[in-house]
């Protein structure tokens, strides 16, 4: 049932949308029904799938750099009140600008290659993850800080032994946001400028009015987008199978 | 082995304790006991140097606490298991917090898991275990360092009537099989006739210890079975009488 009822959903709206097509002969410039889609995407196929490639690289990057130098940001503002100060209403500054505005300033920087991409999924992503680590090494119980300081541990320890572990469900919290707005982060960059990606496909198509193409590509980043959250839902079951049970 | 000699306490304008002195030999069993808020918990906070006493200091083996040591050890109220650590792995935490040689201490894990009945538990996580598992659980990782002096704060309060008369028990047992010197906390009269050796009876504003009970019970005791009985009845009354509101 978990699995048979979303596929249900799914072909009914691809059904009324094949219909809709049919029924009000809508040009397919406009919309493009299913099966022109399909044609669009099995005839450049193999093009498609090195553009999703770019496309996913340059997201895996930008995330991967996120988690890297956001965990330890986070650490940094937990672990003084002097470095929260400092370094919270910067980040909250930084975060409030939208990123959109960022996209054509990065290209005037680092140009049309995957860099300036790179950078802005690092952006996107980096907020969520630090905003979700400290919250969680924050939340980190009276009482097993209490253990440890009976053990006359370092802060050190603290910290690896117990707040960061402690917060490690809250990291995947963090990470579970920032990789769905990745995605989006690299295909608003692809769209600012690039010759690669499958944000550039999309801008690109709707140049030559070849809108099965875009859908086609749109789909893409749909697929991809929901692989990498999943990737990391399994992640987490495997990285903490105690997450679940403590819970509740 | 512990001296504390006139301990005051104040948080802010509140007077936590007061003129606490009191000297517990090696391996006496004492407890302290009182209604909530006469700073039980804070004394115990003290002597462990998890807190620093406004005046007075609290010596142990002859020096003065300043934080906490290796040989004590202490035992909260809940479980404080880390949720992603094994039985055995969080009975093993303060070996490798304090960079032990593990092996040398994981035959004492098993024997210690042995003892408080959790053999076959070692590869368990806490959330797979019930409240009074996770409690013993608790004891061994306190008892793994093979501390002179343990603390216990409360540490049956938490369970149901019957998980706690049995591993007050077994506190009674664990005692006579690994010898240390107990300081311990609770709101149960029958907990301390049965377990001390001397009761503190303390009363609050200022947390002041008001008398002190010598229990002189022979071992090992039980609640109202044996020839003893009489004995026990008259101390919880006595008990009672000293904790009845003025
Ligand atoms: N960190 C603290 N800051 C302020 N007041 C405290 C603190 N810890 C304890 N107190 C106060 O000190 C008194 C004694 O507390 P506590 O030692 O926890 O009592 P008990 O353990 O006997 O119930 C209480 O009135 C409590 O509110
Ligand atoms: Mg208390």
């Amino acid at each position: 049932m978990k699995v048979v009822l979303p596929v249900i959903g799914l072909a009914l709206v691809i059904g009324l949308w094949w219909l809709a097509t049919i029924v009000f002969g809508i040009e397919r410039f406009l919309v493009p029904s299913p099966k022109d889609v399909v044609d669009a995407y099995l005839a450049q196929q193999g093009f498609l799938i090195e553009q999703a490639g770019v496309t996913l690289l340059e997201t895996v990057q930008g995330f991967l750099l996120a988690v890297v130098a956001g965990v330890p940001i986070a650490l940094l503002i937990v672990s003084s009140k002097i470095l929260e100060r400092m370094i919270y209403p910067l980040l909250l500054a930084v975060n409030a600008v939208p990123k959109i505005a960022i996209a054509p300033i990065l290209v005037v920087w680092l140009g049309f290659g995957m860099l300036p991409k790179v950078v802005m999924v690092l952006l996107v992503c980096f907020f969520p993850i630090v905003i979700s680590t400290a919250s969680g090494m924050r939340s980190t119980p009276a009482e097993l800080v209490e253990l440890l300081r009976s053990l006359d541990c370092t802060r050190w320890q603290e910290f690896f032994k117990l707040r960061l572990r402690y917060a490690m469900p809250q990291v995947f919290v963090g990470m579970k946001v920032a990789i769905s707005l990745a995605v989006i982060g690299a295909v608003i960059a692809e769209f600012v400028g690039a010759n690669a990606g499958l944000g550039y496909v999309i801008v690109v198509s709707g140049g030559t009015a070849d809108t099965a193409l875009a859908f086609a590509a749109m789909a893409l980043l749909a697929v991809l987008s929901i692989v990498l959250f999943y990737g990391l839902v399994m992640l987490e079951r495997f990285l903490l199978p105690w997450a679940e049970g403590t819970r509740n | 082995m512990i001296e504390i000699a006139g301990v005051r306490k104040s948080f802010g304008a509140l007077a936590a304790l007061d003129g606490i002195t009191l000297s517990v030999a090696d391996n006496e069993f004492v407890t302290l006991i009182g209604r909530s808020g006469c700073g039980k918990s804070t004394l115990l906070r003290i002597v462990a140097g998890l807190l620093a006493p406004t005046d007075g200091a609290v010596r142990i083996d002859g020096r003065t606490v300043r934080k906490p040591r290796r040989d004590v050890s202490f035992m909260f109220q809940q479980p404080a298991l880390l949720p992603w650590r094994s039985v055995l792995s969080n009975v093993m935490l303060p070996v490798e917090i304090f960079g032990l040689d593990k092996r040398g201490y994981t035959g004492r894990a098993h024997d210690l898991l042995a003892t408080v009945g959790l053999e076959g538990f070692e590869k368990r996580l806490p959330h797979e275990l019930s409240g009074g598992m996770r409690q013993r659980v608790s004891l061994c990782r306190s008892l793994i360092q093979n501390p002179r002096v343990l603390l216990m704060d409360e540490p049956f309060s938490a369970l149901d009537a019957l998980t706690r008369t049995e591993l007050s028990q077994l506190l009674q047992q664990i005692q006579q099989q690994y010898a240390a010197t107990i300081v311990f906390v609770t709101h149960s009269i029958d907990e301390a006739v049965l377990l001390s050796d001397r009761v503190a009876v303390m009363t609050p504003r200022p947390g002041r210890i008001h008398r002190i009970v010598d229990v002189g019970i022979p071992r090992p005791r039980s609640l109202g079975r044996h020839a003893h009985a009489a004995d026990v009845a008259r101390l919880s009354n006595e008990l009672h009488d000293l904790l009845a509101p003025a």
